[in-house]
This record gives C-alpha cells, structure tokens and sequence, in this order.
C-alpha cells in the first residue's frame, strides 16, 4: 500500500522555478529520503502534498486522498517544518496543548515523554527560546499525536549531535510501532543511516530514485592511489571514472564499471599505497550532480 | 471551537486597551461639553462668527451643542472612527496573522478545513466587536446621563449604537477581505486603514458642499451617522441592504479567496 503517491506534480512561482513533473510513491513504514540541495524543490513539494499550495497541475495524496479535500487526514500526519516559527507569547507546554487539541486525544503524557528525551523545558516562553530549541518543540510538536506518517522538513537543521542521535533514535522507534517516515535533507550522512529509499531532486526535477540497498551495493568503488611518481593529470580519465581528482602523485576518483580495468592502470604506476573503499552516499550524489552540470 | 477560543485569548489584551479607550473617549468627551456648557454665551457667539464648511469640519454644523444629547452626537463621528478602525484592523489583522507570524505551517496542517480556520477567526472577530460596541453603549448611556441635566438621551445613544456596529461590522468585512485576497499579509492592515480614511474624507467632503450629497454612497461611515438617525429619515432601507450586500459580498470573497489561494509561508 501506499501511504504518499505523488504524480507529475507540477508548480512554479511566477519566475522562479517550483518542482516540474514529480511522480513517486511512499510505501507504508517505509523511510523514504528526499535530498538535493537547497532551492531544489523539496519543501514545496511537501508543502504541496500537505495542502498548503495548490499545485499546477498533477496530483498529491495521503492515505489515497487529497489533504486539500480531505482536511481531516491530517489527524494521522505529523509535521515538522524546516523553519520552525509558533506563537510567541505561549509558553511551550501551552502550545503543544493547543497543538493536541487538534486530535481529540489526550497526549499529556506522549508530550512529557518526549520533552524528556529531547531534553525540552515545556515551562519556557517560545520567544525566549534558540533556534535548536525552537526546533525540539516542532519535533514534540510534529510526534505528540502518535501520528502514522511523520513530514520532516530538514529536520536535524540547528539540533546539536546529541540531539540529532536521539531524534533518529525516536524515529526509528515510531517506524518500528508502523510509522512510516518521509524526511527532505541535503544532509546526506543522515539518510543513510536510516531510509530504505531515496529520491534525489535537483532544479526541480527528480534524478534519481533508489533502493538505499541498491545504492550500496552498486559498484561505486572510492579509490584513492598514491603513487611514487607524479601522476599525470589525465592519467586516470577512462570511462568508469568520475569525480577525478590528481594532486602531485595522489589521484581521487569515483569507480563505477569493470574493476579490472582500472586495476591495471593501477599496476601500471609504481604505488606507495592505494584504498579502495565503498563511498557513502554524498560521493555518489556529487557524481550524480557532477553528471548533470 | 478550538481556533475561536485561542483567537479570543490572542486579542484579550487589546480587546480591554480598546474598550479602556472607548470609555476614555466618551469621558472626555464629556467634560469638555462640561467646559462648553460653563463658558456659556460667549461659546454660542464664537460657534455663531465661524464659517459654516469650518463648523461643517468639526462636526458643529447640525446638532444644538449646548445640550448633551446634540454635543454626543457631533463627537459620535469619532467614536464612529475609533471602533471601525479596531474593526478592520482586527478583521485584516485575525485572517493574516498566520501568514505574518509565520505559523501557517503550524495550523494549517492540522486536521481542520481552511472553511472552519476562517469561520472560528471571523466569529471570534465578530464578538470582539460586539463587546466593542456594547462596551461604547454602556458608557455613553452612564457618562452622557451624568452630564444631560436630566435630559433624556437613551433612545438617541442606542440608535446611534445600532448605526454603529453596522458600520463595525461592514469594516470587519473589509479587513477580513482585504487580508483574504491580498498574499502580502503585512500590508493588509494598512490597506485597511486607508479605506476607512478615504471613507472619512469622503464623509467630510458632503459635510462641507451639500450639493455633493449623492457620494454619500461611498462612504459606509455615512450611512447611519448620527445626522441621518437623529434628525434625518432613520434607518433608510437602502443603506440597510446596501450595508447587507457588502457585508456579504466580502465575506463570500473572504472565503472563496482564502481557499483558492497559495498560502505565504
């Protein structure tokens, strides 16, 4: 089943570019990623899906239906914005209750827990609050209703790393308990550790949607080689390799094709050492990019 | 239920600094005809030497001054001025509110239709400027009694009441509207204000030269002001439905605006 389906979404603000195109699905419990970089078109996606903006044309729905029409899904949606913004004169506890009043349900206690772990005064006055505590209570704020599927705008933006660990730690757990989680970050470390899949948007469009097993397993190889020599410049440039990178006689590059063919180049110089590694996931997306510029 | 009650929290503070300023206005008002009454003769005399449009001006032209009820209603214009501005800025500032204050994000992704958001605000609205207005009627009839020398000025001050929130409530309208259409949510207030100025000088304007009468369509001030209800022909049907078309016509837009639209985040 299907909790998101987006199809050929399209909308633009006047001059600027919005999102063109746009179709994918979020299967149920799934943690789906949606990175790129930012004015690529993530929030207004999410906030197209979730009703803010009308779209141009193509569809967006939740659950099978469109918050537009159907307000009153969004009962079973928790939301975190990327810019965390609440009435200034309420104390935090006042406005989590007002935020809780929307569910008809008591979650005084759901609120105590996650104040505790995110470690949040709830008698505090919103104003007088930091940024990355603003955004602690937009995450209790977004999770207080035990909501089936949780938006995250840039969630960790502002968080410090403590914070960021034990967020993925109460994300995991909601998708444990049939959560299913869709998050936007151009922060790539933190997809990795925890989508099943990704999609990649850039100017607007999506590039690329994979299974994060996939994107794992494909034959990415980082290789870094220092030779006793100076390396040539073009020594390396063979089809396979990207994201090239020479400096005296230490060359860096992407592999993605046969291994054999680069191994013999690699033979061919005399090496002091060499590494290959599997690259995490912002290498394959700057070659990704590196592709398409 | 919800969004009404927290609006009716939002604006308690300037709901009572309001109505502190209502009773403020009648008050004073008040004892300045104290201090006319005392001067006596020599006040008819200056008011008698002073062109009409300038009389006109200042609101003397119609009422006798000399005794409460008529100097209540030379200076109703300005309580008139000063419940319609708390009208449409409440009115344009309770729709755009969330946009200014960036909290769209915060409700507008709550399980509520944007239909019930407007509804909950305008309602809330609505109360507020009722306690307005009922605020201005209580304090008229208390602080102009006292002065009245047993002059009886009940009846006068309640039609004049009832003129009142009609233009109150045809404000609202037009703040609510302005807020709705307008995508820049901190210019709508403003916007508002000006409105109601123009309305203002237009309402000045037909005081100053009769012969330009016919604008007085233009001006929702003069529709019940205190020289038609007192003196004139009361409550004309015309301006009753043409205060109900607009009264409806911007609420109608209110809604079909505020859903059509994208919301500024």
């Amino acid at each position: 089943m299907n909790v998101i389906e987006i199809k050929n979404l399209t909308k633009n603000y006047g001059k600027s570019r919005g999102i063109e195109d746009i179709s994918f699905n979020v299967e149920d419990r799934e943690v789906f990623g949606f990175i790129g970089p930012n004015g690529a078109g993530k929030s207004t996606t999410i906030r197209t899906l979730l009703g803010l903006i009308y779209p141009a044309s193509g569809a967006a729905t939740i659950f099978g239906k469109s918050c537009i029409d159907n307000p009153e899904i969004r009962k079973d949606i928790g939301y975190l914005p990327s810019e965390v913004f609440y009435y200034d004169k309420m104390r935090v506890i006042d406005l989590l209750k007002y935020s809780a009043s929307f569910y008809n349900k008591d979650c005084t206690k759901r609120i105590n827990e996650l104040a505790e772990i995110m470690d949040l005064n709830l008698k505090k006055r919103i104003d007088d609050l930091s940024f990355g505590n603003k955004k602690k209570v937009g995450i209790v704020q977004g999770l207080l209703h035990e909501p089936k599927l949780i938006i995250l705008d840039e969630p960790t933006s502002g968080l410090d790393p403590l914070m960021q660990q034990r967020f993925f730690e109460l994300l995991v757990q909601e998708n444990n308990k049939g959560a299913t989680i869709f998050f936007s970050s151009h922060i790539l470390s933190e997809v990795q550790k925890m989508c099943h899949r990704v999609a990649f948007i850039k100017e607007g469009k999506i590039i690329k949607l994979e299974k994060m097993s996939t994107l794992k397993e494909s034959a990415y190889k980082k290789v870094k080689v220092e030779a006793k020599n100076h390396i040539e410049k073009d020594y390396f440039k063979m089809s396979g390799v990207n994201n090239l990178e020479v400096n005296g006689n230490i060359a860096n590059f992407i592999f993605n094709g046969n291994i054999n063919s680069v191994m013999k180049k690699i033979t061919d110089l005399e090496l002091y050492n060499v590494w290959v590694d599997d690259p995490d996931l912002e290498e394959i997306f700057l070659h990704y990019y590196a592709k398409e510029d | 239920m919800i969004i009404f009650l927290r609006e009716m929290k939002a604006n308690r503070k300037s709901l009572v600094i309001w109505s502190l300023s209502v009773i403020m206005m009648v008050f004073l008002g008040m004892v300045k005809f104290k201090s006319y009454q005392s001067a006596g003769q020599s006040m008819n005399n200056l008011l008698g030497d002073m062109p009409r449009s300038l009389k006109a001006i200042l609101g003397f032209s119609v009422f006798d001054v000399s005794k409460a009820s008529g100097f209540y209603a030379m200076f109703f214009l300005y309580l008139q001025l000063m419940t319609t501005i708390h009208a449409v800025l409440l009115g344009a500032g309770i729709i755009a509110k969330e946009e200014r204050d960036k909290t769209t994000e915060f409700l507008m992704t709550k399980p509520v239709s944007r239909n019930v958001i407007i509804t909950s605000k305008l309602v809330a609205a609505i109360v507020n400027v009722v306690i307005i207005n009922i605020v201005s009627l209580i304090s008229s009839l208390a602080i102009v009694s006292a002065y009245s020398n047993g002059e009886r000025v009940s009846g006068d001050i309640t039609k004049l009441m009832v003129g009142m929130l009609i233009a109150q409530l045809i404000f609202l309208s037009i703040g609510a509207g302005i807020a709705a259409i307008s995508k820049n949510s901190k210019t709508s207030g403003a916007f508002g204000a000006a409105i109601l100025i123009g309305a203002l000088f237009v309402d000045k304007i037909i005081d100053v030269n009769k012969s330009l009468e016919n604008l007085k369509y233009l001006s929702p001030l003069k529709y019940f002001d205190a020289e038609a209800l007192l003196v004139g022909n009361g409550f004309e049907p015309v301006f009753i439905i043409i205060s109900i078309v607009i009264i409806a016509a911007l609420t109608y837009l209110t809604y079909s605006c505020y859903n059509r639209r994208d919301l500024s985040i």
